[in-house]
Parts: C-alpha cells; sequence; structure tokens
C-alpha cells in the first residue's frame, strides 16, 4: 500500500475540446493503466455520447501507478469531470475530492469562459493548478500568447506551464512528473473518524449503487456500519476497492485514498453527489462543507411519438435515472400529445444528451416540447404554486403575482464586443451587474438574467454576435417577479397545449408572430388550410396561414419508373410518421422547439 | 446480357404484351436530364456496338419465344432518332423477322425535332412504325434555352409536320413549371401545339432531379424553383384547354384526342387499329401487363403464370419480387393513374380472394372520397380533379396498404 505522502489526487480541467480526454488516454498509456488491447480513444468517456460529442458527462475516477525520476513509486488517482456548466455542482464535488488540477489549454484557442470557470471552482477549493498548454503540435499553436492569458486571465504564473501534444504524446512524462513533485500530498487524518466525500455514483445491475468516494479522515473498510450523513442511511460496506481503471477491491481505504464504495443500497436517490459517509457508530459529527441538493433547471415534456411506446418510455426513463440522479421526471397528460412525462434537467445540454440517448439505447421516438423553467405563482388565495410547464398555470384572475428564476451570468469577451453582449443581453431582459476588465483582451461583465430567456438560444445568440470570442457560465440568483403571460398556440382554431409557453407581457406580441412565421415554414402544406394563431387567451396576437397543397404527384410512371416512385411513397410515408398528428395536422417534431429559435 | 435466363423455363410465366428497346443515346444531354442517356456524336462507333448487342438481345429473345404476343413496341431512350435511320432501319429490320410485326401492333419510335428528317420518317414507316412521339417540351425559345434542349421552336414546328406527311399518329410531351415560364405562355405553348393536327400530348410539371445542371442553378440562385402551386394552375389550364379541343386526358400525364373527332381518310391513314389514340404501350405498365425491356438500363416485369407473383427486372436481373396481393395493391394504385379509375367489379373480386386487404382498401377509397381526391360513381372510383394534381396523396395511401398483405415478399435488392 502507498503511504499518504505518496498519494497524489488531481483532476483534468478543460474547455471542450481542448484535448482532455485524449491527454487522459496518454496517462493511461504511460502508465501502464489499460493494455494496449483494451486501449480505444477516450477510455474514460464510457458512453457513445461522450464519445461522438467529445464531452464528458459523468465523472469518472481512475487510480495509476507512477514510478517518478527519483524512484519513487507514487499513486495518482486522476479524476475526470464533466466539463460543461450544466455540471458544474458535480465538477466542484469532483475538485473537492482534490489537492491538485491539471488545467489544460489549447494552445491555438487560449483561455475561455469554461476554462476560467472551472479554474475559479479549482483555486476556491485552494487546489494546486499545474497548467498546461496541449496541442502545441498543431502549425497554429501560440504558446506565448496562451501562457499570457493564462497569467492575466487567471492571475497563474505560466513560465512554467507544460507544454504537451496529447496527440503526440509529447510532453506528457513531463506532466506526471510535475503531478509528483508539484501536487501536495493529501492531508487527511487516519485515526480521526471516518469522513469520505462521494463525488459520484453509478448503478450497477449486480452490485446495486457504487459510490464513487474520497477518504477525507479515517479509514473506510469492508464490513464497516456507514452512515450517509445528509440521507440520514445506516447501512453496511459491502466492498470498498480502487479503480484501475475497472473495480478492484482492497480491504480498506485510508485517509487521502480515492476509490469505490458498495452498499447494499439499490436506490440511486439514497446515495447523493456530495454527501459524506461516516461511521455509524463513533462516527464524526459535522458532515463535509459544500453539500446541497441537485434540482434541475430546466423542464420539458417528453412524449412517444407512437402512443404504443408509453410505457416503454417509462421504462427508459427509469433506467436512465439510475446513473442520473439529477433526471426527474412524471407523468404528463397532453390534448395535443398524449400519455408522456414532464422531465427535468440540470440544463439543455442535460437535456439534449437524455433525449438522445433515450433515443438512441432504447430505440424511441419522441417529441420533447420546448423547456419551461420553475415558475413560482401566487394566487390570490395566498397560496404558492410551482409550476414547470405553460399547462399549469391557472386562469389570469387567480394570479396576483408570478415570479421566475433568475441567474448569474458570467460573460468573458473582447472589450469590441461589450456593445454586442449590451444587446442581446438587455434584449433577454437581463440586468446589468458589473464589469471588469481581466487583461487587455478580455472583459468580465455579470449580469442578471431570466432562466428562461437564456435557455431561448440565448448561447448561440451569444456565440454569434461575438463571432464564437465570448463564453459564458452561469449560476443560480434568485426569484424575481415578473410580468409573465401565457401564450398560446392554435392550430386550424384549436389551441395547441404542447405548444403554447409562457413569455413576458411586452415580448409576447413579437414572439407570438415571429412563431407563427417559423410554424408556417415548419409545418408542412397539408391537404386543407391550416391557420396558425398566437393568442392570449381570447385576443390574438399573429396569425398566419399553411396553404393547401395544391399539387404533389409523381407526373412521369412508366415500366422503369414504377418501383423507383413506389420507392419514393415510401420515403413520403415514412416521413410522416415522424410528424405528430393533432387533430388532423400533421405537425414535424421541429415545430415544438420551435419557440428556441426565434431569432430577434 | 438479360434475356438469357429466361429461355430455361419460358413457360412459367405470362406471355410477354409489351417490348421496350432503350436508346441511351442523345446529341447532348438537357440541363433536367437523369436518365439513363449519354451524348455521344452520331459517328460514334460505340452506338454501332450498342445496336449490334441489341440486335443479338432481339434475335434471343425471339428464339426464347418471348416476342410472340407483344402487342406494343416502344422505341425509346434518349434520343432513337439520334442514332440515324440507318441504325434504326437494321435495328426495326431485326424486329420484322424476329416476330409478327403486323399493323395491329402499336410501333412508336421516340424522337428529338433536331434529329428527326422526312427520310427517317418514311424509312420506319414502312417497316412499321405507326406511332411518333416527339420531345417538344415547348414552343417557347427561351424556355427551351433554358432546358438546354437543343432544338428551337421553328424546328419543332417543321418536326410536326414533317410527321404527319406520313403518319397521322403523332404525339408530342410539353413540360409546364419551366422557370421563366408563365401562364400567357404557357397558354402560347397549348396553342402551338394544338395549331397542328396530333393525337396525343403528354404534359408533365418540371421535376428537379438533384444533381442535374438545373437544380446546380436553382441551388446557386440563377434559377427560381418551379412554383408548385403555378404548376398545379397550369396543369388546370391545359386540362381545360386541351379538352375544348377535342384532347381529353385518360392519365395523369396523358391526353388523347378523341376518336369522333377523326376524319375519315385520317383513319385509314393510321395503321393502328386501336379503338383510340390512348397509348396502349403506356397503359400496358398501368394496368399490370407484362413487359420486356431490351437494352441499357432497360427495365421489365414478368408474371408467374402458376403463382402470379410479380417480378420487375433490370436488364434481365430481377431487382424486386411483389407478392400476388402486392402486385394486386400496385395494380390498384396505378389504376388510380387512370381516368377511368378502378372499376367496383374489380373490387368484388378483390374482396373474393384477399378479404383483409379488400377492407383496409375500401376504408382507404372512402377517406380519399372525403378528401375530394377520388369519385365514387356507379360503376369506378376514379380521381377527381383534385385527385389530379394530389396523386401522390391517392398513390402513397394506397401502397401503405402494403402492410395488410398477408403474402408480403421481401424486395430482392435495391437498384
Amino acid at each position: 500500500m502507498t503511504t499518504q505522502d505518496h498519494i497524489r489526487n488531481f483532476s483534468i480541467i478543460a474547455h471542450i475540446d481542448h484535448g482532455k480526454s485524449t491527454l487522459a488516454d496518454r496517462v493511461l498509456e504511460l502508465t501502464n493503466t489499460v493494455s494496449e488491447r483494451d486501449m480505444v480513444d477516450q477510455v474514460l468517456d464510457s458512453m457513445d455520447i461522450e464519445r461522438e460529442r467529445g464531452i464528458t458527462i459523468k465523472s469518472q475516477a481512475v487510480c495509476v501507478n507512477y514510478v517518478s525520476k527519483d524512484g519513487q513509486d507514487y499513486q495518482f488517482n486522476l479524476i475526470d469531470t464533466p466539463g460543461h456548466v450544466d455540471f458544474t455542482y458535480e465538477v466542484s464535488r469532483s475538485l473537492a475530492a482534490c489537492e491538485g488540477a491539471v488545467l489544460v489549454v489549447d494552445a491555438t484557442q487560449g483561455v475561455e469562459a469554461q476554462t476560467i470557470a472551472n479554474a475559479l471552482i479549482a483555486m476556491n477549493s485552494n487546489l494546486e493548478i499545474i497548467p498546461l498548454i496541449n496541442k502545441i503540435d498543431l502549425p497554429a499553436a501560440d504558446v506565448e500568447r496562451v501562457r499570457g492569458e493564462i497569467e492575466e486571465g487567471l492571475a497563474l504564473p505560466a513560465d512554467d506551464a507544460i507544454l504537451t501534444s496529447a496527440k503526440t504524446g509529447e510532453g506528457v512524462e513531463d506532466l506526471l512528473e510535475a503531478i509528483a513533485l508539484r501536487i501536495p500530498a493529501p492531508k487527511g487524518n487516519p485515526g480521526a473518524p471516518l469522513k469520505a466525500l462521494i463525488f459520484d455514483s453509478y448503478f450497477d445491475a449486480y452490485r446495486g449503487v457504487v459510490a464513487l468516494v474520497r477518504i477525507v479522515d479515517g479509514v473506510m473498510q469492508t464490513g464497516a456500519s456507514v452512515l450517509f450523513m445528509a440521507n440520514k442511511i445506516t447501512t453496511n460496506v459491502e466492498e470498498v476497492g480502487i479503480r484501475r481503471p475497472t473495480n478492484t477491491p482492497v480491504a480498506r481505504l485510508c485517509a487521502g485514498e480515492v476509490g469505490y464504495l458498495v452498499t447494499g443500497l439499490k436506490d440511486p436517490k439514497d446515495v447523493k453527489v456530495g454527501d459524506t459517509v461516516t461511521l455509524a457508530r463513533g462516527g464524526a459529527t459535522e458532515p463535509l462543507p459544500g453539500y446541497r441538493e441537485v434540482k434541475p433547471m430546466v423542464y420539458t415534456g417528453v412524449f412517444p411519438l407512437d402512443g404504443d411506446q408509453y410505457s416503454e418510455l417509462r421504462d427508459a426513463l427509469d433506467k436512465l435515472s439510475l446513473n442520473d440522479p439529477a433526471l426527474i421526471y412524471e407523468p404528463e397528460t397532453s390534448h395535443a400529445l398524449g400519455f408522456g412525462f414532464r422531465v427535468g434537467f440540470l440544463g439543455l445540454l442535460h437535456m439534449e444528451v437524455v433525449k438522445e440517448r433515450l433515443e438512441r439505447e432504447f430505440d424511441l421516438d419522441l417529441v420533447a416540447t420546448a423547456p419551461s423553467v420553475e415558475y413560482h405563482i401566487y394566487t390570490t388565495k395566498g397560496e404558492m404554486l410551482s409550476i414547470h410547464s405553460p399547462q399549469e398555470m391557472p386562469e389570469p384572475h387567480y394570479i396576483e403575482r408570478i415570479e421566475e428564476p433568475y441567474l448569474k451570468a458570467t460573460i468573458l469577451v473582447p472589450p469590441e464586443y461589450i456593445g454586442a453582449v449590451m444587446d442581446l443581453s438587455v434584449g433577454r431582459r437581463g440586468v446589468f451587474d458589473n464589469m471588469q476588465y481581466l487583461s487587455q483582451s478580455t472583459v468580465e461583465m455579470k449580469w442578471a438574467i431570466p432562466l428562461s430567456e437564456l435557455i431561448m438560444d440565448y448561447f448561440d445568440q451569444l456565440k454569434s454576435r461575438t463571432r464564437g470570442y465570448a463564453s459564458l457560465d452561469y449560476e443560480f440568483l434568485d426569484y424575481r417577479a415578473s410580468e409573465l403571460v401565457k401564450l398560446e398556440i392554435l392550430l386550424s382554431g384549436k389551441p395547441i397545449d404542447a405548444l403554447s409557453f409562457i413569455v413576458h407581457k411586452d415580448k409576447a406580441y413579437d414572439r407570438g408572430s415571429v412563431l407563427t412565421q417559423k410554424l408556417k415554414e415548419i409545418i408542412p402544406r397539408q391537404m386543407f388550410e391550416v391557420p396558425i394563431q398566437a393568442a392570449i387567451g381570447s385576443r390574438v396576437l399573429a396569425r398566419t396561414n399553411v396553404k393547401a397543397l395544391r399539387k404533389d404527384v409523381i407526373a412521369k410512371c412508366y415500366g422503369g419508373d414504377i418501383t423507383r416512385k413506389r420507392k419514393l411513397l415510401e420515403k413520403q410515408k415514412a416521413g410522416k410518421k415522424r410528424m405528430k398528428s393533432i387533430g388532423s395536422v400533421e405537425v414535424p417534431q421541429e415545430a415544438f422547439m420551435a419557440i428556441l429559435k426565434v431569432d430577434e | 446480357m438479360g434475356v438469357a435466363s429466361e429461355f430455361k423455363n419460358p413457360e412459367t410465366f405470362e406471355p410477354y404484351q409489351a417490348l421496350y428497346i432503350h436508346i441511351p443515346f442523345c446529341k447532348a444531354r438537357c440541363h433536367y436530364c437523369d436518365f439513363p442517356t449519354e451524348a455521344i456524336d452520331t459517328d460514334s462507333p460505340l452506338i454501332d456496338a450498342y445496336i449490334e448487342s441489341l440486335v443479338l438481345e432481339i434475335r434471343a429473345a425471339a428464339r426464347g419465344g418471348l416476342l410472340g404476343q407483344i402487342k406494343s413496341i416502344y422505341l425509346g431512350g434518349g434520343t432513337p432518332s439520334h442514332i440515324g435511320a440507318r441504325r434504326l432501319v437494321n435495328l426495326i429490320y431485326t424486329l420484322s423477322v424476329s416476330m409478327n410485326l403486323h399493323s395491329g401492333i402499336e410501333f412508336t419510335l421516340e424522337c428529338n425535332p433536331e434529329s428527326l428528317t422526312s427520310s427517317l420518317v418514311r424509312d420506319v414507316f414502312a417497316l412499321g412504325v405507326n406511332r411518333f412521339s416527339l420531345g417538344v417540351q415547348s414552343f417557347i425559345d427561351s424556355e427551351l434555352v433554358t432546358m438546354g434542349r437543343v432544338h428551337d421552336s421553328q424546328k419543332a414546328h417543321e418536326a410536326i409536320d414533317t410527321v404527319l406527311e406520313r403518319c397521322s399518329n403523332v404525339s408530342i410531351d410539353l413540360i409546364c413549371g419551366i422557370p421563366g415560364q408563365d401562364m400567357v405562355s404557357w397558354a402560347k405553348t397549348l396553342d402551338a401545339a394544338l395549331s397542328h393536327d396530333i393525337t396525343h400530348i403528354s404534359i408533365y410539371p418540371l421535376t428537379i432531379e438533384d444533381t442535374t445542371p438545373l437544380a446546380q442553378a436553382i441551388k446557386s440562385g440563377l434559377l427560381a424553383q418551379p412554383d408548385e402551386d403555378l404548376q398545379a394552375e397550369m396543369m388546370l389550364f391545359a386540362q381545360d384547354r386541351l379538352a375544348q379541343a377535342g384532347v381529353v386526358r385518360y392519365e395523369v400525364a396523358s391526353y388523347a384526342r378523341i376518336q369522333e373527332d377523326m376524319q375519315e381518310d385520317k383513319k385509314e391513314n393510321c395503321p393502328c387499329s386501336a379503338p383510340d389514340y390512348n397509348c396502349r404501350h403506356n397503359i400496358a405498365y398501368w394496368t399490370g401487363l407484362p413487359y420486356l425491356g431490351l437494352g441499357h438500363h432497360a427495365a421489365g416485369m414478368r408474371i408467374h403464370s402458376s403463382t402470379l407473383a410479380r417480378e420487375r427486372l433490370l436488364e434481365g436481373k430481377v431487382i424486386e419480387r411483389l407478392s400476388p396481393q402486392q402486385a394486386a395493391l400496385e395494380d390498384i394504385m396505378l389504376g388510380m393513374r387512370l381516368v377511368q379509375g378502378i372499376p367496383h367489379a374489380h373490387l368484388e373480386t378483390l374482396a373474393l380472394n384477399y378479404p383483409k386487404l379488400s377492407y383496409h382498401l375500401q376504408r382507404t377509397l372512402c377517406e380519399l372520397a372525403e378528401l375530394e381526391l377520388v369519385d365514387k360513381t356507379a360503376t369506378h372510383y376514379m380521381p377527381t380533379n383534385k385527385g389530379w394534381l394530389l396523386g401522390n396523396e391517392i398513390f402513397g395511401r394506397i401502397w401503405a396498404l402494403e402492410e395488410h398483405c398477408d403474402d408480403s415478399v421481401t424486395i430482392v435488392s435495391g437498384e
């Protein structure tokens, strides 16, 4: 066993695409942790979606052995974290399990908002940060500029930044050596009562919930009776072990070590990220700091395209939520879409990923409605209702006031785009807070912005209006009163609940007319005219028509054409199957998301 | 090539009733064309080699007993007239010694105005061609240029006159929805067509096929995408204009002069003894009669005598199999291309043979009637005026019933 002073717990933090997962691959190879036979790209990203999109969704931990140049044996625990703002809380818990972090910056791209956001979390957790400039093999690499940005933007000395190319492997040895020499050893007290931080968990069909833990103080051993402090659940340790990267049982995990914990618990909701595990008898009295309940930020209706798939959808959500405790759902019924679920997500990326997994891993055809946030409605009777969808909104005369969630948004942008960010954010009802120059080339702006506005392609707009330079990070701020109304969309005179949405009174007219136009483009022409209206109550704000289809005929159909043309008809039919029939109107899936793409 | 495999058991298939021969050569490729054809010089030895192989195919088909019941021949392309009278005569002569090429057989030659000559018409007419189909497309020069046609309107008028000197059974193709075309120019084209005493007109709305120069021009914004609403107006206008002139629709895209109009002397002039000017060969495609295709990329269809299963062939290779129920359904779908539609008697037979399919078909036909795409008369289901323009809705809904065929056969392979 390695003594505590030879343990190094660290994380690699990076902006998306800066090469984090490839770098992790090289570390595993150089330390012979993964045999060549098992080596695939992005070893730690085990989901197809993670590999395809080049993102990390789940945290991971892997234990590797390293013999330093002076002959010392080290145990490195690499904790891989998600890089996206949706998963900021998970990132903060993973970092809390480390003493150091390798901050990866792309030599061609430089420092970005996510880099700063994650670096700040790391600095706030008092981690030793090793700056690393990656992709130095690329012709566009500009190491000196990036060094400057790290020093100015992050106030980190960058003279001794490690230079690597994760692709070619150049410099990775230097990194391993730096980890051994520069990152401090854990300082936990093995003699103190057990305190272990859960920084992630997953569900195993045979073992139940497996928690990834960092032992802060004390010892965790097989057979001990332990207490999950936030949930106040007592259970027994069935197995502890380390990950190389497959689970390898050990008799005990001691202060400073990182590993996994198997108990009898079967419900993922019992094993919460951020919770502290201690001994049931003679354990710690105070949990580790920083735990909070993870709450969804956005909610969307998810419906099977074919009503017969309802129970399959329910089973699929059940299964996914086993590995994703942040995913919550409850049944929802829509007049237009039938039976489905209202599902809560941490953010839009989380939502996209879950929807894609439902469709791909469970072979479901789904319609998702535009995301909504959690509104607080204070009624004239003095109650407070939390609603997650426009359908739940009470009649206007019952409403005293409505509050909506605001975010604290941090935007990093070159100074020449300050005006563009101002225009966009004010247009989205943002309230300017403050601004400061991080360097001559980077300004940090802080805004309070309603979450409902932020999920309406704010990020895409921000990117396009700043030619890709701006980056964004945000966290929940507070609830504020707003004058909100429910805007209904009517097709052929019938209100379609799945298309309605909640909007600020002053924006209702604009959004209504843009959306009706957008729907006109999306909804294909049908056998009859389809009027599209946007209305608040009985007041129609905008209307347009999808003209009736006049001509759709294969005119030329001779001997050689028949097979080909029949296949064309089959293709048309398959296209229709991908649409939802509402009444007699065929509505494509993207119509329900159209509100998110309302360019103003 | 293709026919060899059929010789082993010719008796197991229903006799072919129609023969298609493909000539895959043109003077130039039109801008909208995605057909299997290539632009090639008239003198090219490649054409001679191709004719040589066709001659062998025809002889082989004759030896295999495949040509005994043929009732129509269509020599299409490409541009058959492009290869010149000498080669055409060679080919038709081979046909005439390979089958009984009597005057009751409808024999169409597809021609383009630029390569049609008086002597060519006389030569092929003498050997049995009794119907000429001319690719006119438009009588407006600027529209012909847009489509990359080789001829101009003057040449088209001359070509029609040239054919009519010898043969009264003349069809022309016209296209509506050409970029730059409007109702005024379309009316001019129709009137120009009707100024000739022709017997048949086919009208196609322009479809933009991917990979064609027209598609490129539209993509790059040089030309406007054809307006479907305008095409609908043009199709309706043509239907009325032609009907006034006694040229009446009998299929989605096909119009024929009604026979009463014909003067006695012309009747004699028309060697094909059909009761009307409807294209008998094309009707074979729409009524499920077996046809043999010879030549490059030529399609064929045959029916197993015992099982009535249907096979589609490409260059003699089976590319698709349909079960008897699927075939019956396809016939109903194709039947809806025709003005008389589907007779109730036909549906009653279907109900006896395939009750489940028939049940669903009846429901679909009722839906189509509710949508006013199909009319139910005392004797037939037939397309309405709206139905002509929205044919895919009719064809698509009928073919969608394929899932109710109990005897479905999977398709052998794609093209």
